[in-house]
């Protein structure tokens, strides 16, 4: 009898062609765009999001073209921080179109258009038992968000992953291989831990980690213009991962990202954004040059 | 999944595949030297895992997915469409109908919340351009 193998195609629908086409419509879409940098972690609650709109203003101010996309499809937060909430998806001519903040940084999230507490409803026929099928779903959704948006010419695209280890590893084999990861950590010996959990399995996969930003490390009292000591100093040693900045806890970095980052507001950039925006531009050319 | 006749070893073809009923798909398969038929039925949670990738499923879908149809034409629609909940002009949905399946329903309602926030009653191509003029698109 024949086996698996000696029979040319499938049962007939063309179920791995069409998901390969969708890989493909997902690399198209993303062709003008130089840089894809997802943001992870594995651990939750170390700032990623804040971390992420502090880049992509940092890195607008040095004249890039960005836009950040909230992979977390059903957590959203960079809409209300950039001050997106309420921005529709409208159809363009190639794709549905970036909604812009008026200083040009474009951000794509569910945020939009979930309101208030809403979470975004995946229909389903399989009456319950939503953990068999609901990560692919969610994997297929954002992929064929990305897909159906027209980013057009992008220096950076910067993707905030969702928390959780699995779900970091997820993404980054999702989002193919022409992405790079840097991992955020705090100065935890917890956070420490998971994160390396993270890198390793990261590692496994043969994704590009460019390094590591440690978030919260100290708290930033502005008006005295010093870091204050925030975490007990860890245990646990530093990832093996280079380190491209300490961002210590800036409390009015917060407040900013709470009030939808008006466009007025004037903040200087906490300590060490600058610096790991700097080694973020050049691990990003380093890679490109190893690519 | 593929088939096998076990009669006459030749691998079977999909006939023909019923949309889903209480979510279980019926798909037959033919055997094209035998003509012997079987018929495969997918409980729900197979017909989601599944569809979960956002494929279609039965005879020429690879060619309808490549057309830009919809992943669950003729299979699972009631999984997907939610009714207009403010009037659209004609051009508004024909604009909307560009949008893959899969992304349209959020993009409707961002626009539908979008019209209501702004005051309109329908949504026109006027409130799709008035959006991307506020939004920088």
């Amino acid at each position: 009898m024949k086996t698996y193998f000696d029979v040319q195609g499938d049962g007939g629908s063309g179920i791995v062609a069409q998901v390969t086409a969708q890989r493909e419509a997902m690399t198209a879409a993303l062709a003008g765009v130089r840089h894809v940098v997802l943001i992870g972690s594995g651990k939750g609650g170390v700032g990623k999001s804040t971390a992420t709109m502090a880049l992509g203003q940092s890195l607008r101010r040095r004249g890039k073209t960005v836009a950040i996309l909230d992979a977390d499809l059903n957590g959203p937060c960079q809409a209300q921080m950039a001050g997106l909430e309420g921005a529709p998806w409208v159809p363009g001519l190639r794709g549905l179109a970036i909604p812009r903040r008026r200083d040009g940084l474009g951000v794509v999230s569910c945020g939009s258009f979930l309101e208030g507490a809403a979470s975004l409803e995946l229909p389903s026929v399989a009456q319950g038992d939503e953990h068999v099928w609901r990560a692919t779903r969610e994997l297929t959704t954002l992929g064929q968000l990305v897909a159906s948006i027209d980013w057009g010419s992008l220096d950076v695209l910067l993707v905030d992953l969702p928390p959780g280890t699995e779900s970091t590893r997820q993404h980054a084999a999702f989002l193919g291989p022409r992405v790079v990861l840097v991992l955020l950590t705090i100065p935890t010996d917890v956070a420490r831990g998971v994160v390396a959990r993270s890198l390793a399995a990261l590692r496994r996969d043969r994704a590009v980690v460019l390094g590591q930003i440690e978030n919260m490390a100290g708290y930033y009292h502005r008006a005295e213009e010093r870091i204050l000591p925030l975490f007990p100093p860890p245990r646990r040693g530093e990832l093996e991962l280079p380190l491209l900045g300490r961002i210590p806890f800036d409390p009015e970095l917060a407040r900013l990202c709470d009030a939808g980052w008006p466009s007025d507001a004037e903040l200087s950039p906490p300590p060490g954004l600058e610096e790991a925006t700097d080694n973020l531009l050049q691990a990003l050319a380093a890679a490109e040059i190893t690519a | 999944m593929k088939f096998l006749c076990v009669v006459c070893d030749t691998p079977m073809r999909l006939e023909r595949a019923e949309p889903p009923k209480d979510g279980s798909i019926t798909a037959v398969f033919e055997c094209p030297e035998c003509f012997h038929q079987i018929a495969m039925l997918t409980n729900p949670m197979e017909t989601q895992a599944v569809t979960s990738l956002g494929v279609q499923i039965g005879p020429g879908a690879a060619e309808r997915a490549a057309a830009g149809g919809c992943p669950f034409s003729g299979m699972i629609n009631e999984m997907e469409e939610k009714p207009l909940r403010m009037p659209w002009t004609r051009e508004a949905l024909d604009r909307l109908a560009k949008i893959p399946d899969f992304v349209r329903p959020m993009a409707k309602d961002s626009i539908e919340q979008f019209a209501r926030q702004q005051g309109h009653d329908e949504v026109s191509e006027q409130v799709m351009d008035e959006a991307r003029g506020l939004f920088g698109m």
